[in-house]
């Protein structure tokens, strides 16, 4: 069930600011809803989402049930070299999900 | 203080609707209810709780978010700051508060100096009208905050099931 749609400018120049746009699918279930059997579903969302770039982490968000259902998130970096932005997110129960996206600096 | 993003930080439950019908029966509605009265959390003890006490300044952030939504599911919402963003000052965190959904704190947005700019957006729940915090932490260890109300004319905390 999970996909992220990550999207970057296909070319950015050295010290430029560049938006980076991730969108994810995931219920993000918060829990508490009845299963139709009587008991309820369990808490299940992304918990964390972290992006790292050129050997440090530029960015995490500590999500809770208050996140809406396929998250979307954009935030901000400074383009330093050609390289991969790794993406790592963990889900409730201890899942972890991991995509990249290559960023060319020219 | 435990970390305010985890279980732990659902907000202290009122009277139960079971409680208070029990009371009302018993005929000790008006004792039932008095020491409840006394304790509701509000904005400003959530605020406090992320700040280790600090009182916020307002000013230099920007909460956009719409101050109507028909549906409290997805609702956009961006935050700018004015900061340079650089090793010396820059922002730390921003953390969003809805003072009304059952877990009032949604989301802690972690930066570093090499964000170049502050500013980030995301979607939230809102469980129903009510006002929507971001706080923000500096690296010099201030803090800012801006609120903006929002009507949710749908709530996101419809049990379907």
């Amino acid at each position: 069930m999970f996909n992220a749609r990550i999207t970057l400018p296909p070319q950015a120049k050295p010290g430029e600011i560049v938006e980076i746009k991730v969108l994810v699918r995931h219920p993000m279930d918060r829990g508490g809803q009845s299963d139709g059997r009587g008991g309820t579903v369990p808490r299940k969302i992304l918990n964390r989402m972290t992006a790292t770039y050129a050997g440090a982490e530029i960015f995490r968000i500590d999500m809770n049930t208050g996140v809406a259902a396929n998250p979307f998130v954009s935030f901000m970096t400074r383009a330093i070299e050609t390289g991969d932005i790794l993406f790592e997110w963990r889900e409730d129960g201890g899942a972890t999900y991991t995509r990249t996206a290559r960023l060319t600096v020219a | 203080m435990s970390f305010p993003i985890s279980p732990r930080s659902r907000r202290s439950d009122g009277p139960s609707r079971r409680q208070v019908v029990a009371g009302a029966a018993s005929g000790l509605a008006l004792a039932a209810l008095a020491p409840v009265a006394a304790r509701a959390e509000t904005l400003v003890d959530f605020v406090r709780r992320v700040t280790d006490g600090v009182a916020p300044v307002e000013g230099g952030v920007k909460l956009e978010i719409p101050a109507l939504v028909e549906n409290g599911n997805s609702v956009d919402v961006h935050v700018a700051i004015e900061s340079p963003m650089t090793e010396a000052s820059y922002v730390r965190w921003i953390h969003l508060i809805a003072e009304k959904n059952p877990f009032p704190d949604m989301a802690r947005l972690h930066l570093s100096p090499r964000a170049g700019r502050a500013e980030v957006a995301t979607t939230l729940r809102l469980a129903q009208s009510q006002t929507v915090a971001a706080v923000v932490a500096h690296s010099d260890g201030r803090y800012a905050i801006a609120t903006a109300p929002v009507v949710v004319t749908l709530s996101a905390c419809i049990d379907g099931g």
